[in-house]
């Protein structure tokens, strides 16, 4: 999967970039007054019109999931396709949430996905630091390590991790899917990037002459400059724990424990299964990210946007 | 930066403060000396250690995750994958030592699914990292409504892969589809999207076109905006067009940046599985596996064909080409740093 | 400073946020499943709690189990007694998981069913996985086809599979489309226009195509058409002493004979069975007819829906034929294997297997259901209340008794979705699918 990118910095040293306070801002209108060749170039006509254009394609297939969500599924199967909403949204919605046990797999996956995002982000945070600024044996073999682990087709583990996770007796229970990407390999090598310039090693030194213990470095001095990083890597693990699928249906069950992904594979239970009733289905499983987007959309981009730059 | 500095400076200051004056040379007396001696000795061997092995315990935890579900597993198919092993009976191996290698070699179908995984991978992710970079040049621009435009470049990465691939299967039907249908307004005949080689790997990669373009948007939109401006203002008073401004200031400030996305997006490319699973429905990946890529055949071999032994052979060779083709990127990333040093 | 106060604030605000959500979701997700979890934690909590066990119930596609209300009936005789279903949608996706959970000795629910094209397998390598059900209390070996049972039987002897359904084949056909053409309408005349061989299938669909209506095919896809023909033949693709015969059968290759030329003849829709596409032609009159085994009407009815309402009936095929059917299996491994066997036998039981034809028309493989009223005087109004108990049961009277082999599923799969697809979409000759169908199939097989 694509994930998110840690930019270093071209030339110019982080900590003296004149710029920097700038990039804060993220979405927000620049106050600088200079000029600005790259810019402030305000955006003419044709500019609106293609990201218009692109906004359309962007939202189209999920705008076009809820009218097939609303529609029968005969209906789907006519020239012209509908364009409009029809009157079927909250029948198949139903029909959806009842067959494929969506309630309780709402209910798993933000269980599972927040305990992820939590896990990660924490233990993401204590390696990257380890890695970023301290000193150690092997510090660079297993960095390397890291690095090599996020090249491992997740394919790759299914049959042996079914068969660890079957003699622990967990199948069907939720830290089957949870503890297997509890850490992961991108986001320790995500917060090193971030946290190798964003944490001035002067700060930590001066924090050790005070005496400061370690925990209390990690508590009072990464913690603190880490966050923005923290915030993304949290919100990227949750999207990617909540989309997850592969393992989920391997390890979880639709009647017992399902996620959201193991709920929408399984919605044919029952029925012939229905496009319009797959399609409320797939609405229903990605409602609750996309309420965040519309909510939390500026603060999204914006940490998404922080956690890229960084130099 | 400099507002992170301050706003984390304060805490270290006073969680640190009470150890650093509390027991000061004030203290009068040998003893109280002494005792203060060895309080401090204890103090520095308890500090050594800390900081001796303390950044084993930040590690610790990912490594030792990683040790039971990551590790193992890597390790065991790799075992495996020397095995003739059937998931009937997953238990009971017969050592058949390279085999499931050499196998591979002269196994059509593997090099049919590596070619459909270099293809797909390229027309999903040099179209998806152009665009995003175009796009991210006009988000550059000071915009009305600049937010708006950024959160909705977004939301597909909100989708997961099996709803997305749902919609896009309905939209890229072939009697029904709205694609079609839209293609039929203007005079062209129904595509098959499905079973044609060249129209279904197109339709496999716009689902992942679709779905991460606004990131990695994001991400160079970022990296843009963290380009000092002199450089700019130094090419525009040398006469420099705006064009000539993106590709002499603009592109070399992102090449880290599109460097990075580019080994992230190959390895997403290199494992892509989910879009064309559910957009054929099966493992087989079309009727001439115009689609089945390397993750698919791994699939298809292992839960349908019940080979695990080849099956993990298939994830030893796709982690394999990982590492060559990571091996390479290392290579020229190199080059580019020594060229650019030097320029 | 200003930052971190935002994500702080951002935070709480998010974090409230999932906790109402999660809260609306949980009191939502009780109301549905009366104990959450209760599965997971295995049949012993669900002893010791009210004295109710609970048994789950693995199924794939539309089973049917539970839609005609049998586990609903079964609780009511057996208030101790909770049942729960699971699905796959998919067979491909449901075997090879439920093979996995066979291997590891868990995740599996307390019955499973078993597709015949996975049964020999099934009987071949985990029998002594699964209980022997043949003498469980209830079961009555005469109550089933005898080929059913012994496809059900394990070469040790114990009867580890008992079987549900049977698919024997009618064909169904658009009277509209028909009358368009120019052909009879009335069942009895449609199915002697093609009784006896399925060449003739093949000449009516040359006279329809020549009459037909404007976007209309005579089949769905050459797919479904293979399916049949091989369906009436002993011997498909194995022979009896288990060899891997496909290349040369003769069932095989009149199948593939008869295929492709309804695909090179433009015969078909070049429609993928089972895929959306195929679901929407089914209101719109995209074909005139389909290879019908008792279990397709169910099928024809949901996605025809109100549009095709009165316009489907149903013919007896050109010969007799079998496609489809399940089987139900106990893993040892159950919490519940004695309950669950209990349930197994009667599910499977003529009386229920009446019930499952009459609600969801899937064929009794339960001779002793054959006579009862339900299945015997059996009509179906949607199909212009077509005698469906006597056209099937005819049917499965004559069907041949197949030959079954462990890689059945394998070699069906790849003729119809890599080879006779080839030839029914792509345009490619009978020949080039062939090979590339065999290629695939070779390379699937090997060891």
């Amino acid at each position: 999967m694509t994930a998110p990118v840690v930019t270093r910095g071209t030339r110019q040293d982080p900590t003296r970039d004149p710029d920097a306070p700038d990039n804060r801002q993220g979405g927000k209108g620049r106050r600088h007054g200079r000029s600005r060749a790259g810019r402030t170039m305000h955006g003419g006509r044709i500019t609106y019109a293609v990201l218009i254009l692109i906004s359309v394609v962007s939202l189209f297939p999920l705008v076009w999931t809820a009218i097939a969500a609303s529609r029968t599924n005969t209906r789907l199967a006519e020239t012209p396709p509908p364009f409009w909403f029809g009157g079927n949204l909250f029948k198949n919605m139903e029909i959806a949430w009842t067959d494929a046990n969506m309630g309780m797999a709402l209910l798993n996956t933000t269980i599972v996905a927040g305990s992820i995002a939590a896990g990660t982000v924490v233990f993401s945070t204590l390696a990257g630091f380890a890695f970023a600024k301290l000193r150690f044996r092997l510090k660079n073999v297993l960095l390397l390590l890291v690095i090599g682990t996020m090249m491992v087709p997740p394919q790759l583990s299914v049959v042996p991790l079914y068969m660890l996770i079957a003699k622990l007796e967990w199948t069907d229970q939720l830290q089957a899917v949870i503890l297997p990407t509890f850490v992961s390999a991108f986001g320790v090598f995500f917060m090193r990037q971030y946290l190798l310039q964003a944490l001035p090693t002067e700060l930590i030194e001066a924090a050790r002459v005070d005496g400061a213990s370690s925990l209390r470095v990690i508590w009072h001095v990464v913690f603190p400059a880490a966050r923005p990083a923290m915030a993304v890597l949290g919100m990227l693990t949750f999207v990617q724990a909540w989309n997850d699928f592969f393992w989920p249906i391997i390890a979880l069950t639709q009647a017992g424990n399902p996620t959201v992904q193991v709920a929408l594979t399984g919605l044919g239970q029952g029925h012939i299964p229905d496009q319009s009733v797959i399609m409320a289905g797939a609405l229903l499983g990605t409602l609750p990210l996309l309420l965040a987007f519309v909510l939390f959309g500026k603060q999204i981009v914006g940490g998404i946007m922080q956690g890229a730059v960084k130099g | 930066m400099a507002r992170e500095t301050k706003t984390a400076a304060p805490s270290p200051g006073e969680g640190a403060a009470p150890p650093a004056q509390g027991p000061g040379a004030q203290d009068p007396g040998a003893a109280g000396q002494r005792r203060e001696q060895r309080r401090r000795d204890r103090r520095s061997r308890r500090y050594r250690r800390d900081v001796k092995w303390s950044p084993y315990a930040y590690v610790a935890p990912f490594f030792l995750f990683f040790a039971a579900f990551g590790l193992f597993p890597l390790l065991y198919t790799g075992w495996a994958a020397l095995h003739r092993v059937s998931l009937t009976d997953p238990n009971s191996m017969e050592f058949v030592g390279l085999h499931n290698f050499t196998r591979l070699w002269s196994d059509e179908f593997f090099w049919n699914a590596l070619q459909n995984t270099v293809t797909i991978g390229l027309i999903s992710t040099v179209p998806q990292l152009l665009m995003a970079l175009g796009l991210a040049h006009l988000l550059n621009y000071k915009l009305r409504g600049s937010m708006f435009f950024r959160v909705v470049a977004l939301t597909p990465y909100a989708t997961s892969v099996a709803a997305a691939t749902l919609v896009f299967v309905l939209l890229y039907g072939r009697d029904y589809g709205m694609i079609n249908w839209a293609l039929g307004t203007v005079g062209i005949d129904n595509i098959d999207w499905h079973n044609g080689t060249w129209t279904s790997q197109f339709a496999v990669s716009s689902i992942v076109i679709w779905r991460w373009t606004g990131y990695n948007t994001l991400i160079y939109l970022a990296a843009m905006q963290a380009i000092p401006n002199d450089l700019y203002e130094s090419a525009a008073l040398d006469g420099a067009s705006r064009w000539q401004q993106f590709l002499h200031v603009t592109l070399p400030a992102l090449r880290p940046t599109i460097l990075f996305t580019c080994v992230v997006s190959t390895i997403g490319a290199m494992q892509l599985f989910g879009e064309p699973l559910l957009f054929g429905g099966s493992a087989t990946g079309g009727p001439e596996h115009e689609y089945q890529t390397l993750g698919l055949y791994l699939y298809e071999q292992g839960w349908v064909n019940l080979h695990l032994g080849r099956a993990s052979a298939i994830a030893w060779a796709m982690f394999l080409l990982l590492v060559l083709v990571a091996l390479v990127n290392w290579l020229i990333a190199r080059r580019l740093t020594k060229s650019e040093g030097g320029a | 400073m200003r930052f971190r106060t935002r994500t702080s604030r951002q935070a709480v605000v998010l974090a409230a946020v999932a906790a109402l959500g999660a809260g609306l979701l949980a009191g939502c997700a009780e109301d549905k499943s009366d104990e959450p979890g209760g599965s997971s934690g295995g049949g012993e909590g669900g002893d010791g709690g009210k004295g109710k066990t609970t048994l789950t119930v693995g199924v794939f596609g539309t089973f049917g189990l539970k839609e005609a209300g049998l586990y609903d009936a079964y609780m009511k005789a057996n208030p101790d007694v909770v049942i729960k279903q699971t699905s796959i949608e998919r067979n491909e996706n449901y075997y090879p998981q439920l093979l996995t959970h066979l291997g590891s000795g868990s995740g599996l629910a307390d019955i499973q069913a078993v597709e015949v094209n996975n049964i020999a397998e099934v009987t071949a390598t985990q029998a002594d996985k699964l209980v022997d059900l043949g003498k469980a209390p209830g079961v009555d070996k005469d109550n089933f086809l005898d080929w059913k049972w012994q496809q059900g039987t394990a070469q040790n002897g114990s009867t580890i599979a008992l079987g549900t359904d049977v698919g024997p084949q009618g064909i169904c056909y658009r009277k509209d489309l028909f009358e368009k053409a120019g052909l009879p309408t009335d069942r009895d005349e449609v199915g002697k226009l093609w009784a006896g061989d399925w060449k003739k299938y093949l000449d009516v669909g040359k006279q329809y195509k020549a009459k037909a209506p404007k976007d209309s095919a005579f089949v769905d896809g050459a797919g479904g058409v293979m399916a049949a023909v091989t369906g009436s033949y002993e011997e498909r693709f194995y022979d009896k002493d288990g060899k891997v015969v496909y290349k040369e059968s003769a069932a095989v290759k009149e199948a593939w004979d008869v295929a492709s030329a309804f695909a090179t003849e433009g015969l078909t829709a070049k429609l993928q069975q089972f895929k959306p596409s195929w679901d929407q032609a089914f209101s719109n009159g995209r074909f005139a007819t389909i290879s019908c085994p008792a279990w397709m009407l169910g099928y024809i009815k949901e996605k025809g829906g109100d549009k095709a309402e009165g316009k489907w009936d149903v013919a007896q095929a050109p010969k007799p034929s079998n496609w489809g059917g399940s089987f139900l299996v106990v893993p040892k491994a159950g919490k519940n294997t004695e309950e669950a066997a209990k349930l197994a036998a009667w599910l499977t039981a003529p009386e229920q297997q009446a019930v499952l034809f009459e609600e969801r028309g899937s064929f009794p493989s339960s001779t002793a259901a054959y006579d009862l009223p339900a299945v015997k005087d059996a009509k179906n109004p949607y199909f212009e209340g077509a005698p469906i108990g006597e056209i099937f049961a005819k049917a499965a009277e004559g069907a041949p008794v197949q030959i079954l082999g462990p890689k059945d599923l394998i070699i069906a799969q790849n003729l119809a979705d890599v080879g006779m697809l080839q030839v029914d979409q792509k345009g490619k000759s009978p020949d080039e699918g062939w090979k590339a169908a065999v290629k695939s199939i070779d390379n699937a097989l090997d060891e």
